[in-house]
């Protein structure tokens, strides 16, 4: 909202962005990254949460005074900021346990212990690529820091990763520098976490888990390129949470750990592999990033017939993600991706194409009108209204095909916006949904780029 | 071994560079009489309420000012991934001789 607020005023227009209190310290932080000293009028506490009456006396009294002010007075000067030191520069010499504390002091660290990334340790990273470290991919918001390579590499070494997994690392930042994947708003209320996906045969050259607790925290790989992106985020974006500020997820989810597909069974059950869905070669290396604000139960299935199985799906994860589609509707979008394990997979491949399943989906996992409704003016949204989306063309005219308030809608708007992985347990009946956060974060893909001499710098590091 | 002989190691800012300009803001208008004010609205937090009483808050104070209501520009944050309020937002609101702007809700 700020965003645009700035974008109106170097048109020369002087404008007012109306916030609640809660969120002047976030805005505090993207008015310094956009550098433009934006005036807001302030709303007392939770707008959802008052009545016609309070509301209409806290606006009356408190924000619409400010709204005015904003628009027609000159504003207070702002208060100079601290000085950044140089990138790549030296900020700290100290012990193991003094690093530690600096970094924890300062909010450069996640909580956990860091790596402490001596200018050696970054510059074994900066091997792994091509790149030039001063190479910027974009500034990024709310703090409008610029993803530089060696950024990327001193939050790599922060957290745990190794050098070989600095290509990766690149094209994650990458693909999240990829502005349809609006970064901007990865510290909004519902606190979703990036997930990303390794796909190719780099995925097995670094030892990644594909299979039993794919998902858990423990192999090395997996876990360190999960966390990066947490630390990157904080460090370089500028999402921090309390006592820091920027990141306003209500309760938040912590850092998924790197998923990787088990992409030799995928092939030999005849299934294409999640990137070659995504339209890359079956050989290439790549990174796709996606929002996760939703994840499904474990989900077991039993029975020898396709229909078995993605039936248990449309059922158990349709309950997971029933309540927070709406939120797709309003802007028309919204990916599930279906972590399906390996012999549930090979069950369902023998009979149905992923399109098979696609379509099984989008037509029998459903919500009501009357409760998508609900859900919405709960969270938001009191004007919520399936027939004012599909005529703004938003949503496809199914939505609109009655006033029956009980008429069932299809939860995913288009089967296109399901994808499918195979991973997990070979060993095991289970597969498990995740939900994407409308348009913040949709799947964003990007090719990995190994270093000329990858071959042999990684075989000497193994 | 004493704290004192543990090995030190220096490292480097794990930040960067701050891209930001400063930019400075349009001027604001002391008189709002004649003036046109668009709303932009994100359609969440209760807008449909809040825009109406800042308003009429604003038109108490000066009669001759003329809003152009949220309802003509749509949900400016977007729909879709491919839509982006940066090609949209500057035509809409030079067609509609935008003076000033209130933008929200960010709640």
């Amino acid at each position: 909202m700020l965003r645009a607020a700035a974008l109106i005023e170097k048109q020369g227009i002087p404008t007012a962005s109306i916030i609640s209190s809660g969120f002047v310290q976030q805005a505090g932080v993207v008015k310094k990254g956009l550098g433009i000293p934006l005036q807001v009028g302030v709303y007392p506490g939770a707008p959802m949460v008052d009545s016609e009456d309070v509301l209409r006396k806290k606006v009356q009294e408190e924000l619409a005074p400010q709204v005015l002010r904003a628009l027609t007075a000159d504003p207070r000067a702002e208060e100079a900021s601290e000085s950044d030191p140089a990138p790549g520069e030296i900020v700290f010499t100290g012990t193991f346990d003094e690093i530690q504390e600096h970094f924890h002091q300062k909010l450069w660290s996640d909580g956990l212990p860091i790596v402490p990334p001596t200018r050696e340790r970054v510059q074994a990273f900066l091997e792994f690529t091509d790149r030039d470290p001063d190479e910027v991919l974009r500034a990024l918001p709310p703090e409008g820091r610029e993803a530089s390579i060696t950024s990327i590499a001193v939050n790599g070494v922060m957290a745990g990763c190794r050098p070989e997994y600095m290509p990766l690392l690149v094209a994650a930042v990458e693909a999240m520098c990829d502005p349809r994947f609006r970064i901007e708003d990865a510290g909004s209320t519902p606190g979703w976490e990036p997930l990303v996906i390794v796909s190719g045969p780099i995925a097995a050259e670094l030892a990644m888990n594909c299979g039993q607790s794919v998902m858990r925290v423990g192999r090395q790989a997996n876990s360190s390129i999960g966390r990066f992106v947490r630390l990157y985020l904080r460090n370089v974006c500028g999402y921090r949470i309390p006592p820091g500020a920027g990141d306003k997820g209500s309760i938040a989810m912590s850092f998924n750990v790197a998923l990787a597909e088990n992409e030799s069974y995928t092939h030999e059950i005849g299934w294409p592999t999640y990137a070659q869905d995504r339209g890359f070669q079956a050989d290439e290396n790549v990174v796709t990033v996606m929002s996760v604000v939703t994840i499904s139960p474990p989900t077991y299935s039993a029975g020898d017939r396709a229909e078995d199985h993605v039936a248990q799906w449309a059922d158990v994860m349709g309950q997971a993600f029933r309540y927070w589609c709406h939120t797709g509707f309003k802007r028309g979008v919204w990916h599930a991706l279906i972590v399906a394990g390996p012999s549930i997979a090979q069950v369902i491949a023998r009979d149905w194409s992923k399109d098979d399943v696609r379509r099984y989906l989008h037509a029998h996992m459903h919500v009501t009108a009357e409760r998508a409704t609900h859900y919405a003016k709960m969270t938001s949204t009191p004007t919520f209204d399936l027939k004012r989306l599909v005529s703004e063309g938003i949503l496809p005219q199914q939505y609109a095909a009655s006033d029956d308030p009980d008429r069932a809608v299809p939860m995913i708007i288009d089967p296109s916006m399901i994808d499918i992985l195979v991973a997990g347990d070979p060993g095991r009946n289970q597969s498990r949904g995740y939900m994407s956060n409308h348009i913040q974060g949709p799947p964003t893909s990007r090719r990995v780029e190994l270093p000329k001499q990858w071959k042999l710098m990684a075989g000497r590091r193994r | 071994m004493p704290m004192s002989d543990y090995p030190r190691e220096s490292v480097l800012w794990p930040r960067s560079r701050c891209a930001a300009a400063g930019n400075p803001l349009a001027p604001r208008a002391r008189d709002l009489n004649e003036k046109t004010i668009c709303e932009l609205w994100d359609v969440i937090f209760r807008g449909e309420t809040i825009y109406p009483l800042v308003r009429e808050y604003i038109r108490a104070r000066y009669p001759r000012v003329k809003f152009v209501d949220y309802t003509h520009f749509g949900n400016f944050y977007g729909a879709r991934e491919e839509d982006n309020i940066a090609t949209r937002l500057p035509q809409h609101l030079k067609a509609h001789k935008a003076d000033a702007a209130i933008v929200g809700i960010g709640a």
